[in-house]
């Protein structure tokens, strides 16, 4: 795809841009209304996140007193750029064309930024819930961000490379890494829990604590813009985790037509980020809150052990060569 | 466990949300709605604008002859009632002797206007 | 770490009614806590003042949302009780079937509420679809779904017929089903059971010295219910348990809480299978002869207490209301006290309270002691309270 304008309509059009704001509110719409539906209401209708976009964008901009209006105007789409350039380099439609050797490594650092822009909003806002949401929402990074990384790490340690497309082609090789590695992949979706900031781990924003945490004093476009930033890191974490762990677009015959392939492959990562998309509802809609001590506890004495508990039993696997 | 079997059977059934304008529950009998007076049979024995907690009962010249336990006397009032200031709790159609003032089981619209009022419907 | 001061409230997301707590927290930890009661103060005492019998039971009534039956029969037994009126055993049956209505509704409501505060919304949801159920129920006997105004002074508004007898058990079997699944929920539950447990811990002596009262008091193994120390209605004539509990915490009053459930659909299917015949109403005079009374009541959140002094007229001279929410916001502020700011509002939902009820102006006099149930010295002045 060395062709100028096909990488622009790939990185714009499809399954760039466009796609990921289309399929984000097609994920925020399911996830909407498959939690409705668990807890026996209607939910929202398809065209909702959309309308609730749409109407954010047009309301007015509210600056709190004493607030740095540049930065307070620029964390936001400085998190949402983030999310979108990270999608750039997950495989939507066969392996992704600005992949590199690191490319993992890049799009897992991309994803942190949302939530360091949260904090930045939270500590700017001149609001004590913000400020305290902010404080919460990076004390939680801290926590979940290493168990989620080692999960990730693991595929890489073993298809040997450090690019997500290529750990796509390993997998159509070999067994999906699902299945080689339950526990990093078991840790890894709850890490994405945790870092959507979801059930149980929506400490940040804990709406009857401290009202909306750094959401707080966003308004219009600000709130708009962050909002969307967190629908597409979601679609961006499952396309990531579908990628890595469940084989992405691999599927196990072989198609003729390039055309058909490619359709294929895409209808089975939109069945896949979907699948993924569910167990975050189900984990959404069936759990409390935690507080931030207990996340401690899960996050260091439990996800921390089992990842690391992976890491070895990766090892030893290699070493004996199961599975390679 | 039990929560995961009950959010996976609500997943497959239908919603208990009553979607209305489509649909509407239906008002049960005795539900104390909208307020009324019956004209043919309403004595002016004025008790309702005595018994009303919100004072929302005034009574208002309507001389007419009605019929009262077999009786035909003349009234000289009847009751209007103030619909943005009734609660709708029901002591009006408790304390009357004639059986005239009814709570029905309709829409109770309290009215958005300080001075609608209903007078003897049913 | 420097010491950050959070407001809670009056407005507040975890709050369904204005209070304000200032909560100064260590970090996450709260050291200190300050409480501002009474936003919504209405002169509901005064205004009762001012209506005779007959018309002061719906503004009684009208003190809670939740509770509206509890001090509508609170005031009006007391008021029997000056009179010397004995009212029909069918009214007193039905007035039962009315209060044990409305604790199965109020706790069903808690249980949702507390659920949300922890973030747990399907069971939110959960409780709030199948309270329906109690409300309709509710609707079909009284006209109304939440102030069913069944009192007045001598017996009952509204009889009930076979009917709607008949349709209200049938209601019963699928409440009962609910109320063991919820059971099994709140065992299982373990993200929620985790902001449940050892939450909000209240030791017997504790309760007692705070002065807690209803299922907060209960769930920390005080055996304290008017209903079976100070019988009125037909408690004393029905089967029916104390439920309590010996955790004292939040986990505790929720288990509380749902045993109570279960204890009242109990007595409601008692009482409505074995409704007596006979009239509803006993003839009462319209004054009432001078006298004080302190009538008592366990309402859903514990005992609620009426002073009333009459005067020999339609009307009472004073009327005081003492809600449970009273009796158990100084055990709150003890609990919040070296807790994480997230606990405030699991702790605060824990005791149901209900805020506008507990609005009442107290009269501090410097240098005495605390007059709230003590009329100010030359009689009661037309602002006080």
């Amino acid at each position: 795809m060395t062709d100028p304008f096909l990488l622009i309509a790939y990185i714009l059009l499809f399954p760039g841009f466009l796609f990921l704001f289309a399929y984000s509110m097609t994920f925020e719409f399911l996830d909407r209304r498959i939690v409705a539906r668990m807890q026996n209401r209607v939910g929202p209708p398809f065209f909702q996140p959309f309308a609730d976009l749409v109407k954010t964008l047009g309301k007015e901009v509210i600056d709190p007193r004493g607030v740095d209006r540049p930065i307070f105007d620029a964390a936001p789409v400085v998190a949402l750029a983030a999310v979108m350039t990270s999608f750039l380099y997950v495989p939507i439609i066969g392996p992704s064309p600005l992949a590199f050797q690191g490319d993992l490594v890049l799009v897992l650092y991309l994803l942190t930024l949302p939530t360091l822009a949260l904090m930045l909003l939270g500590w700017l806002s001149r609001n004590i819930y913000a400020a305290v949401g902010g404080i919460r929402a990076v004390t939680m990074l801290f926590i979940y961000e290493v168990p989620f990384f080692l999960a990730l790490m693991m595929p890489t340690l073993m298809a040997g490379t450090w690019s997500i497309s290529d750990i796509m082609a390993w997998q159509e090789e070999h067994l999906c890494l699902a299945i080689l590695q339950p526990i990093a992949f078991i840790v890894a979706l709850i890490g994405l829990q945790a870092k959507l900031e979801r059930t149980p781990f929506d400490i940040p924003e804990a709406e009857t604590e401290i009202v909306a945490g750094p959401w707080t004093e966003l308004t219009g476009r600000r709130l708009a813009l962050m909002h969307l930033a967190n629908e597409t890191s979601a679609v961006v974490g499952s396309a990531l985790i579908a990628a890595v762990f469940l084989g992405g677009l691999a599927f196990p015959w072989t198609v003729e037509s390039a055309i058909l392939s490619a359709t294929v492959g895409f209808l089975l990562f939109l069945a896949k980020t979907v699948a993924i998309l569910l167990v975050l509802s189900i984990i959404r809609a069936a759990t409390a809150r935690v507080r931030l001590d207990q996340l401690n506890t899960i996050g260091w004495k439990y996800l921390t052990m089992a990842a690391l508990a992976q890491v070895g039993i990766v090892l030893v696997m290699m070493a004996s060569g199961v599975g390679i | 466990m039990s929560v995961l079997s009950e959010m996976l059977r609500n997943l497959f059934s239908k919603p208990v949300t009553t979607r209305y304008p489509a649909e509407r529950v239906p008002i049960p009998d005795g539900f104390r709605g909208r307020v009324g007076c019956a004209d043919d049979r309403c004595i002016g024995c004025s008790k309702c604008s005595l018994v009303c907690p919100a004072s929302a009962i005034t009574m208002v010249d309507s001389p007419r002859m009605v019929e009262f336990k077999g009786r035909t006397l003349e009234r000289k009032k009847r009751p209007s009632i103030a619909l943005y200031q009734c609660i709708r709790c029901g002591l009006c159609e408790r304390h009357c002797p004639a059986d005239a003032i009814h709570l029905r089981n309709g829409q109770s619209i309290n009215g958005s206007t300080l001075d609608e009022v209903v007078t003897c419907t049913l | 770490m420097t010491r950050i001061v959070v407001p809670i409230g009056p407005q507040h997301p975890a709050l369904k009614e204005p209070v304000n707590f200032r909560v100064v927290t260590d970090g996450e930890r709260i050291v200190d806590l300050e409480l501002n009661l009474s936003y919504s103060h209405r002169g509901i005492e005064k205004a009762a003042e001012q209506r005779d019998f007959i018309r002061v039971l719906p503004l009684i009534e009208r003190v809670c949302g939740i509770c509206s039956h509890s001090h509508a029969t609170v005031f009006s037994k007391g008021i029997e009780e000056i009179m010397g009126v004995e009212i029909p055993p069918r009214a007193q049956y039905i007035r039962t079937i009315i209060a044990e209505l409305e604790r199965m509704h109020s706790h069903m409501l808690w249980l949702g509420v507390a659920a949300h505060e922890v973030g747990f919304n399907t069971l939110f949801m959960w409780t709030w679809r199948d309270r329906e159920a109690v409300l309709d129920t509710l609707e079909e006997l009284s006209g109304n779904r939440v102030h069913y105004n069944m009192n007045e002074i001598g017996g009952v508004r509204l009889d009930l017929s076979p009917s709607q007898v008949e349709a209200a058990l049938a209601r019963m079997p699928v409440l009962e089903e609910r109320i063991r699944a919820y059971v099994g929920m709140v065992e299982d539950e373990e993200t929620m059971l985790t902001r449940f447990r050892g939450v909000g811990s209240l030791s017997r002596e504790e309760a007692l010295s705070f002065g807690a009262v209803g299922p907060t008091a209960r769930a920390s193994g005080v055996d304290y219910d008017v209903r079976k120390d100070d019988p009125y209605l037909v408690y004393d004539e029905i089967p029916w348990n104390v439920v309590t509990d010996t955790n004292g915490d939040v986990y505790g009053r929720t288990k509380v809480r749902i045993g109570e459930i279960a204890e009242s659909l109990g007595i409601v299917r008692h009482c409505l299978e074995n409704l007596p015949g006979g009239p509803i109403r006993a003839e009462a005079p319209k004054a009432a002869p001078p006298g004080e009374i302190l009538s008592r009541y366990e309402a859903p959140r514990g005992e609620v207490a009426h002073f009333i002094r009459t005067n020999g007229t339609a009307r009472v001279e004073r009327v005081d209301i003492r809600t449970p929410t009273l009796a158990n916001w100084t055990s709150v502020a003890h609990c919040l006290i070296g807790r994480p700011l997230a606990d405030v509002p699991v702790i605060v939902a824990a005791i149901d309270p209900c805020l506008s009820c507990t609005s009442r102006i107290t009269l501090v006099k410097s240098g005495g002691d605390l007059g709230k149930d003590a009329p100010p010295p030359n009689g009661p002045r037309g602002w006080s309270r």
